[in-house]
């Protein structure tokens, strides 16, 4: 089987987008700090609060079984895993069989649901309640996320992320087809909802019963709080890097060698930081929803993806 | 601008079209509605335009002109107006919950596609998926008039349908007589007026809305 990302390109790719996750999310926060008039924490923070976590001991409640330990570390690596199936640096089919954009839609569904495993374990109030709502709000966000992929795969006659990105090759904006529009507008709908942002979820409180995701962390502490933090930072930046080449796999076409490399990771970083800046817009511009207007919210997005897709296929 | 390019084109502004009917349909503010169909009316002017320089039809020029003018910029500002003057921000009030509509909405789309695939050689002679799209607006309007209680939204509606109905017309004649699309849109002007003008009327004479006349009897 030939391709053109060779086993060594995907385990550096994915090590890339750990290693770049929590920049984002500092990047993200600096953002929104400056948007709302404060000075705001450097762009570091994420991973100094991630060694701080790692280099703490691990307190559990008396009630959780012992399955509760293992959580943080499975619901990393099934994040991680999923980055492996994004291309980063370069286009094109990988050179051995690697899973698919329905793979990694799987891997998230799957950290989700080990997500609200351990918030249920514990015992606790609050990470029933996280996990109930963040039940509630996934089943009307993977059918959506899964309609967006279904419609820009349609055109490329493959799931597979990197060939996907590669058949839409260099094409911009003026290349897109009437499908594409709306598929993006629904990822831009759906974007905060899957990143754990402003309209839907609130990522910095920790004692707010609006919240979803931070409720059922709170459970977790030390290393395996860390593993936690650390997968939510890579599922933001995977989710990312799935719009990026489901929309935008254009930039610098990263050709053979180092320079190439570069190059592509250079304008992924690029391409990123756009996004990136339209989530702080968005959460520094709009109000959370109330948890039952989440629905009507979403409800665009699905309906933008289905005529996306009937636009596709009609 | 080649043939090809302008059916892309065309076809991309159909598909922003449709979202700007989609938020129309899901806005729970009425001014998110007002400013969804002035966008709406921007990118039909976008349409006249493209559609002038390729078909070489000035007359196309001066319709995309008054259409930028009149919808996209007289006609919400008078509806802006008119909601501050009722001091009123939510008024949606939709009949059937908002997410239904939205469902009946990506019924109309999907069947209006089918419909209009069903042509066939009728549809070739049309740019692009201009058809599909012109009709799908026009029902979508009609939706949001039916399906809510308050004038200010049921006129929201009204103009989107208008709008539907002229994309349509200009997609697939490649621009009417002039005379005919001025008529039109002075009919849209007048009809906006004396609305407006009823709506505040009514409102202020007798505190009702549209909802309360239903029971009326002659």
């Amino acid at each position: 089987m030939t391709g053109d990302r060779p086993l060594a390109l995907v385990v550096l790719e994915m090590f890339l987008l750990v290693l770049l996750g929590p920049l984002f999310t500092g990047i993200i926060q600096k953002m929104k700090a400056r948007l709302q008039c404060r000075q705001g924490a450097g762009i570091l923070q994420p991973y100094r609060d991630l060694t701080k976590l790692f280099q703490k001991g691990a307190v559990q409640a008396d009630t959780t079984s012992g399955f509760f330990r293992s959580i943080p570390v499975l619901v990393l690596a099934a994040t991680v895993s999923a980055g492996a199936l994004v291309p980063v640096v370069r286009m094109g089919p990988p050179a051995f069989p690697l899973g698919d954009a329905v793979m990694l839609l799987g891997l998230f569904a799957l950290a989700r649901f080990l997500t609200a495993v351990g918030a249920l374990d514990a015992g606790g109030a609050f990470g029933g309640m996280g996990a109930s709502r963040e039940m509630t709000v996934a089943p009307l966000v993977e059918p959506v996320l899964m309609m967006v992929v279904f419609s820009t795969a349609l055109a490329a006659g493959t799931t597979e992320l990197g060939a996907l990105a590669a058949h839409r090759g260099t094409s911009w904006f003026l290349a897109w087809g009437a499908a594409d529009f709306l598929g993006f507008a629904a990822m831009l709908v759906l974007l905060p909802a899957e990143t754990g942002r402003i309209p839907v979820d609130n990522p910095d409180t920790h004692l707010e019963l609006t919240m979803l995701h931070e409720g059922m962390l709170l459970e977790h502490s030390g290393p395996g709080l860390g593993c936690m933090v650390l997968a939510s930072h890579t599922r933001q930046i995977v989710t990312l890097g799935l719009v990026a080449a489901l929309f935008f796999p254009a930039g610098p076409a990263g050709g053979p060698g180092a320079t190439g490399v570069l190059l592509g990771a250079g304008s992924f970083a690029g391409k990123i930081l756009v996004l990136a800046i339209y989530l702080a817009l968005v959460e520094s511009s709009y109000a959370k929803l109330r948890l039952f207007r989440v629905p009507q919210y979403l409800g665009v997005g699905f309906v933008c993806a289905l005529v996306a897709l009937a636009l596709r296929i009609l | 601008m080649t043939l090809e390019t302008v059916h892309t084109v065309i076809d991309d502004i159909g598909a922003l079209l449709l979202f700007t009917m989609i938020l129309i349909v899901a806005a729970g503010q009425i001014y998110r509605a007002i400013y969804a169909v002035a966008a709406q009316s921007l990118l039909i002017a976008i349409a006249g335009a493209v559609l002038a320089t390729s078909t070489g039809n000035r007359d196309l020029w001066v319709i995309a002109g008054i259409t930028l003018a009149v919808k996209a910029i007289i006609l919400p500002w008078v509806l802006h107006r008119v909601v501050q003057r009722m001091d009123v921000r939510r008024e949606v009030e939709p009949v059937i919950p908002i997410s239904a509509t939205l469902v009946l909405a990506v019924v109309i789309v999907v069947a209006s596609f089918q419909l209009s695939a069903s042509l066939g050689s009728v549809r070739q002679a049309i740019t692009g998926n201009a058809l599909p799209v012109g009709i799908a607006l026009t029902l979508t309007g009609v939706l949001v008039m039916a399906t809510r209680k308050t004038a200010l939204t049921q006129m929201v509606g009204l103009f989107a349908s208008e709008n539907g109905i002229f994309f349509t017309a200009m997609a697939v004649t490649q621009g009417m007589p002039l005379i005919i699309e001025i008529g039109v849109i002075l009919d849209v002007i007048l009809a906006a007026l004396v609305m407006t003008i009823m709506v505040l009327r009514v409102r202020s004479t007798v505190d009702a809305d549209i909802a309360d006349l239903d029971r009326l009897r002659g």
